[in-house]
C-alpha cells in the first residue's frame, strides 16, 4: 500500500506505540526462521488472503493465558493480546490485511469502500461508507457512528489520542477538554452523501497505519463515554465479546448480523467459539496443549520446556520473526552514561551470543546493532561495535571496551540494571551487570515487579542509570521507533509516560528525523534512506545498546490447523481450524 | 466480660484502619506505583496521563482518596480494580473464598488428624525409638519450605511420573465442588497434603510437647495411683488437657489461613484462592484489590486472636484485668 | 510469611514459666549456677550435640567456599559464563547447551556431571557452577538466618519487657503496634520495600543501608517476626512482675532501669536463648520465600533462597538446581530445631514454644 505521499511532517510526538506486550513484556521464547516453520498447515500460500473452506467451520478454540488484558474497550486496551483479538470483533474505515507474512503490512479498505487519494495537498481523505453492515447488536453502521467513534476516542482518553490522533483538525481541543469533544472540522460525516471527511493539520504519511489500528474502530455512537472497562461494546466483526470476567475467561461467540464483505479486512472466522481462559500459569497451559485439553499457549513458553516443544512437539509450534528489539537504555543525562565512551562500552562489551542464549538460542532471537529491526522499513544491516566492525554483530570488544571505560574516568563507579523480575529479564540483566563489572564498573542487576519497571525507568525522578526495556512496534513505519523512543519531543522529565528512556535529545538528528517523516508524505524510499542514517547516527552517539530482536512461538494443539501469522497483529485466531 | 470483649472489639478496628492506611501509605510512597501511566498507556501523552490520574481521583489529596476508596469499598460496595478497569473487587473476593476454604478445610483434617496421632504415639512410647522417630519426622515437615515442596510435588505428578505412577492426577488448578466431590478432592489432593506436611509437624510437636507435660502433673499420677488403665490416662486425661492449647493454635493458624497466608500454595498449584487474588494484585499494584484482600485477610487474623483471647479470658479471669 | 503459622511460638496470655530449670522463681539469679547445669545438661543430648556437630560442618563447608571455587571447581561463581566451556569424560562440551534437534528451540545448562572438578551440580541459567553458589549462598542464609534472629530477638526483649514490666499506657501502644505488625500483609511490605529500598537505600537517622546490601532483608525479616517472640515474653514479664523478689525491689527502691537489668532479663533470657535456634530456621526458610519476590540476596550475589528461584525455572529439565539449595536448607533447619529442641530442655523445660514454620 504506501500512504499517500505529501508534504509535511508529523508535528511533535507522533505516533509511538508499541503494542504493550500485555502481561508485562517478558519472556522467553520464541523461536526459528520466517513464517510458520514447523507445522505443515502453514505451508499453504503464504502472504495471500485464502477462500474460505466451510468444511472446517465449527467447534471451540481454547486458549490458555496467564492473566487477562485489562479493559476490553477497544478504543482503551493497548496490549497485544486483545489487539490480537480485536482483529476478529471490530472494524475501522481501513484494516491491515488478514494474512501471512508479510501481505499483513497492507492496508485495505473495511468499513469504507476503498481508501481515497487525499486531497487539499494531503490534508483531507473522504470515505465513502460501506451500505448494509450491522453491528452486533442488530443496528447499521451509519455515519454518525464513526463521527461519535473519533469523539469517543478523546472523550474516553484513548492512550495514543494525544499521539497517533493529534493531527487531526479540533484534535486540541479534544485533548484539552474531551468533555466537549466535537472534532468540529476535523471528523465531518455527510449521512445524505454516506461520506466521512477526516481533516488534517498537515499531510501525514502514516494517517491510514493509524486509522487501521484498534484504537480507530468504529463503535455504536451510544457506546459509553467513557472506559466500559469489563462490558462489552458490540462490534462489526465476525465474532463479538459475549462475557468477559478477568478472574475467568473470556468468550467470543459468532456475531449474528456478520455477512463479509471484504475478506482481506475482515474475513468469516472458522470456530463457532473462542474462548481465552484465565489463571493457569504458563507451565500448566503448556502442559494442558500438550495433553490435548487446550488449543493454543498465550504467553511465552518458559524456557524449560522448549526443548521438548521443539522436538517432541515441532510439528504443533509455529516461530515467526518480530519486529520487535530488546535494548538497554543508557540515561544521557546522569554519570556513566553522560559520557560518550562510557556509553560506546557498553554498546562495545555486551555479549549479544550470550543473551540469544539466555533468550532461548539462536532460533528465537538474533543478535542486533541497529534500532530498526530487520525487514522493517529502513533497516540496513550494520554494526559498528562488533569485533570486527561489520555489517553484522560477530563478538564483543572486551578490550576496546575497557579501554573506553578507562578513558572516560567513569571506571570504578557504581551501576544498577533495573530489569523486569521474571526469568528471561532477570537472567539478561544479571548477564549484562557481569559484564558491566568486567570492562570496570561495580554493577548489580536489580529485578523489580515487572508491571513498574516499565514506568519507573521512564521517570528522571528515579535516576535509573541502565535497565532493560523492549519496543515492539505498533505499524510498519521507522518512525515508530526512532522518533517515538529517540525524538525530543518523547522526552518529558519527571513524567512516568517519557518514552524517550535515554532521555536523548540531539538537535541535528531530529532535524533529519522531521525531514524524513516529511519526506514520507512524498517519497516514502527516500524517507527510508534518511531513516537509515538516522539509525547510524544515533548508534554512533550510543544512546542505548540494542541486544536482540526477538522471534515468537505459537504452541497450538495437535487439532489445530491453517495457521497463519499476521506480521502487524500474530496469529489470526478467527482463522485457525479446529475441525 | 463484656468489657473485654468490647475493648477487643476496638482493639480490632483500630488495627483494621491502622493496617488500612498503611497500605495506603506504602504503596503511595513506592516509586512507579502510580498506576495512571500503566493504565493510560505506552507513550501516552501528558494530557491524556493528567486525564487518566483525574478519572481515577489520583490527582486529589492523598486522604481525600482513602476516605473515597473507604466509602466505595464498605458503603457501596462499588469499588473497581485499577488494572482491569470495571472489574469490581468485591465479587473477586468473595469468589475466590470457595476456594481458599476447600483448601485450608482438607488440609486442616489431614493435619490435625495426622499431627494428633503423631503427638499422641510420639508421647505413649517415649522412651523408646518410635518417639524420635516420629519427632524427626515432625522435624523435616517443619524445616522445608513450602513453595519448595509444592514445586518439587508439581515435577513428579505432572512430568516425572506423570505418564505411570501419577496419570489420574489432573492438570493443576480448582475444580468446584459443582463438578462432584470426586474431582474436587482430586485436585486438592496434593496441595491439601504440601500444606499438611508443615501443620501436621508443629502439631506433633505441640501436642507431645503438652501431653509430657500433663503426664507428669498431679492428677496423671493420681489416676495412676488409682489404677486407671495407662491408655485410658494417655487418652481421657493427658489427651484431654493437651488438646486444649492445640485447639486455640489451631485457631488463630486456621484464621490466617483463610485469610490467604496459604499464598504460596495456592501460588505453586495455581489454585484461584485469596491468596492468590493478594499475590496477583501485588504484582500488578492494583491497590484496590490489595486493600480489599488485605483488610479481608487482617480481619480474620485479628478476628481469630480475638477469639482465642476470649476463650482464654473466658477460661482464666486473671486475663481480662491484664 | 511462607504458608506457615503466623506465629511461630505460641503466644498465651497465662505466661509460660519464667524460670530457667533448677531455679525456683523467687530470688535473683546467681551468675553462674543454673547456666552451667544447662550446659551440662546439653552436653549430655546426643541428639542436640549431633546437630551442632551439623551446623558447624555446614558453617564450615560455607566457609571454605572460595577454597572450593577456586582451587577444586576453578570456576568465578559470581560471572556469567554463559558462552563457556567445560570438560565432561575427557570431552570439551559447552555450559550452555542448545538443543540440536527439531526446531532447535532452547539452551539447557550443564546438569550435574559427578566431578567436582567440573560442574559438580551442574550449572544455573547463567552458566555458573551450582555448587560453588550453593556455598557462597549458605553463607548469605546462615548470615541473614542468625543476624536477623538476633534482630529480632533484641527488639522483641525491647518491646515484650517494656510492654510487659511498665503495664498501663507504654503496653497499651506497644500491643497495638504488635498487633498491627502482626496481621499486616509480609508480602505486600516485602514488594513495595523492595522497590523503594532495593534501588535507593534508606536512611534512618544516623544508620544508612545501601541498596542492596544484606543489612536490608536482615532488617526485614527480623523486623516481621517480633511480635511472635515479642508477646510471650510480654506475658512473661507480666507474671514476673508480680513475683516476691520484684516486688521486694520495688518496695526496696530500686530504679526501673535497675530491677529491668539486674532482676527481669536474666530470667527472661533463657526464654531468649531458646527462642534463637529456632527464630533462625524460621528466618532462613523466610527469606527463601522472599527471594520468591526478588528482595533479600541481590545478583550476582546468591543464598539458597535466590539458587532455588534461578533452579525453579529449570525444575523441568536441571531439577538438581533447585533441589540442592532446599535440602541444605532442610538439613540446616532440622539441624536449627533439634539443636533448639535440646537448648530448650536444658534451660527451660517448661517453655511452650513451637518450634515453627
Amino acid at each position: 500500500m504506501r500512504l499517500s505521499r505529501q508534504s509535511a511532517a508529523l508535528a511533535g510526538s507522533v505516533a509511538a506505540v508499541a503494542l504493550l506486550a500485555a502481561c508485562s513484556g517478558g519472556s522467553s521464547t520464541p523461536t526459528a526462521s520466517g513464517t510458520g516453520t514447523g507445522s505443515g498447515t502453514s505451508a499453504a500460500s503464504a502472504g495471500t488472503v485464502r477462500p474460505f473452506d466451510p468444511a472446517h467451520k465449527g467447534g471451540t478454540f481454547l486458549a490458555l493465558a496467564k492473566a487477562a488484558g485489562g479493559t476490553l474497550d477497544p478504543q482503551v486496551n493497548y496490549t497485544l493480546q486483545y489487539w490480537q483479538l480485536y482483529q476478529a470483533t471490530y472494524d475501522g474505515l481501513v484494516a491491515f490485511t488478514k494474512a501471512d507474512g508479510e501481505a499483513s503490512f497492507t492496508v485495505v479498505p473495511d468499513l469504507a469502500e476503498s481508501i481515497p487519494t487525499p486531497t487539499n495537498d494531503g490534508k483531507t481523505y473522504v470515505f465513502t461508507l460501506r451500505k448494509g453492515i450491522k453491528f452486533s447488536d442488530g443496528k447499521e453502521v451509519t455515519v454518525d457512528d464513526v463521527v461519535a467513534s473519533f469523539q469517543r476516542l478523546y472523550k474516553v482518553s484513548s492512550p495514543t489520542a494525544g499521539s497517533f490522533y493529534s493531527g487531526i483538525v479540533g484534535a486540541d481541543a479534544c485533548i484539552k477538554t474531551p468533555k466537549t469533544c466535537t472534532l468540529e472540522g476535523g471528523v465531518v460525516g455527510d449521512a445524505a452523501a454516506g461520506t466521512v471527511t477526516i481533516n488534517l493539520k498537515a499531510p501525514d504519511a502514516e494517517i491510514l497505519y493509524k486509522l487501521a489500528v484498534p484504537h480507530a474502530s468504529v463503535l455504536p455512537k451510544d457506546a459509553p463515554a467513557e472506559d466500559a472497562g469489563t462490558k462489552p461494546i458490540a462490534g462489526t466483526g465476525a465474532y463479538m465479546f459475549e462475557s468477559y470476567d478477568p478472574n475467568k475467561a473470556l468468550v467470543l461467540k459468532r456475531n449474528p448480523n456478520f455477512t463479509e464483505w471484504n475478506r482481506a479486512a475482515q474475513p468469516e472466522g472458522y470456530p463457532d467459539q473462542i474462548t481465552m481462559q484465565f489463571g493457569q500459569t504458563v507451565e500448566a497451559a503448556v502442559t494442558a496443549v500438550q495433553n490435548g485439553q487446550a488449543d493454543w499457549v498465550f504467553d511465552d513458553i518458559p524456557a524449560d520446556r522448549l526443548g521438548e516443544i521443539g522436538t517432541t512437539y515441532a510439528d504443533q509450534a509455529h516461530v515467526n520473526a518480530l519486529t520487535a528489539y530488546w535494548y538497554l537504555p543508557m540515561n544521557v543525562n546522569i554519570p556513566p552514561f553522560d559520557n560518550l565512551k562510557a556509553r560506546q562500552a557498553v554498546n562495545y562489551a555486551v555479549d549479544r551470543a550470550a543473551i540469544v542464549k539466555l533468550f532461548g538460542g539462536s532460533n528465537l532471537a538474533a543478535p542486533v546493532c541497529t534500532i530498526l529491526p530487520p525487514g522493517f522499513p529502513g533497516h540496513v544491516d550494520d554494526c559498528q561495535y562488533s569485533k570486527p566492525a561489520g555489517a553484522t554483530w560477530t563478538a564483543p570488544d572486551l578490550e576496546k571496551a575497557k579501554q573506553l571505560v578507562q578513558e572516560s574516568g567513569t571506571a570504578g563507579q557504581e551501576v544498577q540494571v533495573i530489569v523486569q523480575d521474571d526469568e528471561v529479564n532477570k537472567a539478561i540483566g544479571e548477564n549484562v551487570a557481569s559484564t558491566l563489572t568486567q570492562i570496570g564498573y561495580k554493577a548489580t542487576a536489580k529485578p523489580i515487579s515487572g508491571n513498574i519497571q516499565f514506568t519507573y525507568i521512564q521517570n528522571t525522578k528515579n535516576k535509573v542509570q541502565i535497565s532493560l526495556s523492549q519496543w515492539y512496534q505498533d505499524y510498519p513505519a521507522a518512525s515508530d521507533f526512532l522518533n517515538v523512543l529517540l525524538g525530543c519531543a518523547s522526552f518529558v522529565p519527571e513524567s512516568d509516560s517519557s518514552i524517550n528512556i535515554a532521555g536523548y535529545c540531539n538537535k541535528d538528528v531530529q532535524a533529519q528525523m522531521d525531514k524524513a517523516l516529511a519526506l514520507g508524505v512524498t517519497d516514502q524510499k527516500a524517507a527510508d534512506e534518511i531513516w537509515a542514517q538516522v539509525d547510524k547516527a544515533v548508534m554512533t552517539d550510543s544512546p542505548q545498546a540494542p541486544l536482540i530482536t526477538p522471534k515468537k512461538i505459537d504452541f497450538l494443539g495437535k487439532r489445530v490447523g491453517n495457521y497463519q501469522f499476521s506480521k502487524q497483529f500474530y496469529m489470526l485466531v478467527s482463522q485457525l481450524w479446529v475441525q | 466480660m463484656g468489657r473485654f470483649a468490647l475493648r477487643r472489639l476496638a482493639s480490632m478496628v483500630f488495627v483494621l484502619f491502622s493496617i488500612s492506611v498503611l497500605v495506603f501509605l506504602i504503596f503511595f510512597a513506592t516509586p512507579g506505583a502510580d498506576p495512571a501511566a500503566r493504565i493510560a498507556g505506552r507513550n501516552a501523552s501528558q494530557e491524556t496521563l493528567a486525564q487518566v490520574r483525574a478519572s481515577f481521583g489520583l490527582d486529589r489529596p492523598i486522604w481525600v482518596q482513602y476516605v473515597l476508596m473507604m466509602k466505595r469499598l464498605f458503603v457501596d460496595r462499588d469499588l473497581t480494580s485499577f488494572v482491569n478497569r470495571g472489574a469490581e473487587v468485591l465479587p473477586q473476593v468473595t469468589q475466590a473464598i470457595p476456594v481458599t476454604l476447600s483448601l485450608v478445610i482438607g488440609s486442616a483434617v489431614i493435619w490435625m488428624t495426622v499431627g494428633i496421632l503423631m503427638g499422641a504415639l510420639s508421647a505413649r512410647y517415649r522412651g523408646t525409638w518410635v518417639d524420635p522417630v516420629i519427632m524427626l519426622l515432625g522435624v523435616v515437615g517443619v524445616s522445608l519450605p513450602v513453595y519448595w515442596v509444592g514445586e518439587v510435588v508439581n515435577l513428579v505428578t505432572q512430568n516425572r511420573l506423570h505418564e505411570s505412577v501419577f496419570s489420574w492426577v489432573p492438570p493443576l488448578g480448582y475444580a468446584p465442588l459443582s463438578d462432584g466431590v470426586g474431582q474436587w478432592a482430586l485436585h486438592l489432593l496434593f496441595p491439601w497434603l504440601t500444606l499438611a506436611v508443615l501443620y501436621a509437624g508443629i502439631y506433633a510437636r505441640v501436642l507431645r510437647g503438652e501431653m509430657v507435660t500433663a503426664l507428669g502433673e498431679d492428677f496423671v499420677r493420681t489416676a495412676r495411683a488409682k489404677g486407671v488403665s495407662e491408655r485410658r490416662i494417655l487418652v481421657r486425661h493427658a489427651l484431654r488437657t493437651s488438646l486444649i492449647p492445640v485447639v486455640s493454635l489451631f485457631g488463630l493458624d486456621f484464621g490466617a489461613l483463610v485469610g490467604g497466608s496459604a499464598l504460596l500454595t495456592e501460588v505453586v498449584f495455581g489454585l484461584q484462592g485469596v491468596g492468590k487474588l493478594t499475590y496477583n494484585a501485588l504484582q500488578n499494584f492494583d491497590l484496590p484489590v490489595i486493600l480489599a484482600t488485605v483488610i479481608y485477610a487482617a480481619f480474620f487474623v485479628v478476628l481469630a486472636n480475638a477469639i482465642v483471647d476470649l476463650l482464654y479470658a473466658w477460661l482464666d479471669p486473671r486475663v481480662r484485668h491484664a | 510469611m511462607t504458608d506457615g503459622p503466623t506465629h511461630a511460638p505460641v503466644a498465651r496470655p497465662e505466661a509460660p514459666s519464667a524460670s530457667p530449670a533448677g531455679q525456683p522463681a523467687s530470688g535473683p539469679v546467681p551468675a553462674t549456677g543454673p547456666w552451667r547445669t544447662a550446659l551440662r545438661h546439653l552436653r549430655r543430648d546426643r541428639v542436640a550435640m549431633g546437630s551442632a556437630v551439623v551446623l558447624l560442618l555446614v558453617v564450615a563447608a560455607c566457609l571454605l567456599a572460595p577454597v572450593y571455587e577456586k582451587s577444586i571447581a576453578g570456576t568465578d561463581a559470581f560471572t556469567s559464563n554463559v558462552n563457556g566451556t567445560t570438560v565432561v569424560d575427557g570431552q570439551e562440551v559447552p555450559v550452555m547447551q542448545a538443543e540440536a534437534g527439531g526446531l532447535g528451540l532452547g539452551v539447557t545448562p550443564i546438569g550435574p556431571t559427578g566431578d567436582p572438578a567440573h560442574y559438580l551440580l551442574g550449572a544455573d541459567p547463567q552458566g555458573r557452577d551450582v555448587a560453588a553458589r550453593l556455598l557462597y549462598g549458605g553463607r548469605n542464609s546462615l548470615f541473614i538466618g542468625a543476624v536477623s534472629a538476633l534482630l529480632c530477638c533484641a527488639l522483641a526483649v525491647l518491646v515484650g519487657v517494656s510492654a510487659g514490666y511498665f503495664g498501663g499506657v507504654v503496653d497499651g501502644v506497644l500491643s497495638r503496634v504488635l498487633d498491627v505488625l502482626w496481621a499486616f500483609p509480609v508480602y505486600l511490605l516485602a514488594i513495595c520495600l523492595s522497590v523503594v529500598l532495593l534501588t535507593s537505600g534508606v536512611t534512618l537517622g544516623p544508620v544508612t543501608i545501601d541498596a542492596g546490601s544484606l543489612a536490608l532483608p536482615v532488617f526485614i525479616i527480623g523486623l516481621i517476626y517480633v511480635p511472635y517472640v515479642a508477646r510471650p515474653l510480654r506475658g512473661q514479664v507480666m507474671s514476673l512482675r508480680e513475683k516476691e523478689f520484684i516486688q521486694s525491689s520495688v518496695g526496696a527502691g530500686a530504679s526501673d532501669l535497675r530491677i529491668l537489668v539486674r532482676e527481669v532479663l536474666p530470667n527472661v533470657l533463657p526464654t531468649v536463648i531458646v527462642f534463637l535456634p529456632l527464630m533462625t530456621s524460621i528466618n532462613m526458610l523466610t527469606e527463601s520465600a522472599l527471594s520468591f519476590l526478588s528482595i533479600g540476596v541481590q545478583p550476582p550475589d546468591a543464598s539458597w533462597g535466590t539458587i532455588i528461584n534461578d533452579g525453579l525455572g529449570l525444575l523441568y529439565t536441571r531439577p538438581a538446581v533447585a533441589i540442592a539449595p532446599g535440602a541444605a536448607i532442610a538439613v540446616t533447619a532440622v539441624a536449627l530445631n533439634l539443636l533448639g529442641d535440646g537448648v530448650r530442655d536444658a534451660l527451660d523445660p517448661k517453655a511452650k514454644l513451637r518450634g515453627a514454620v
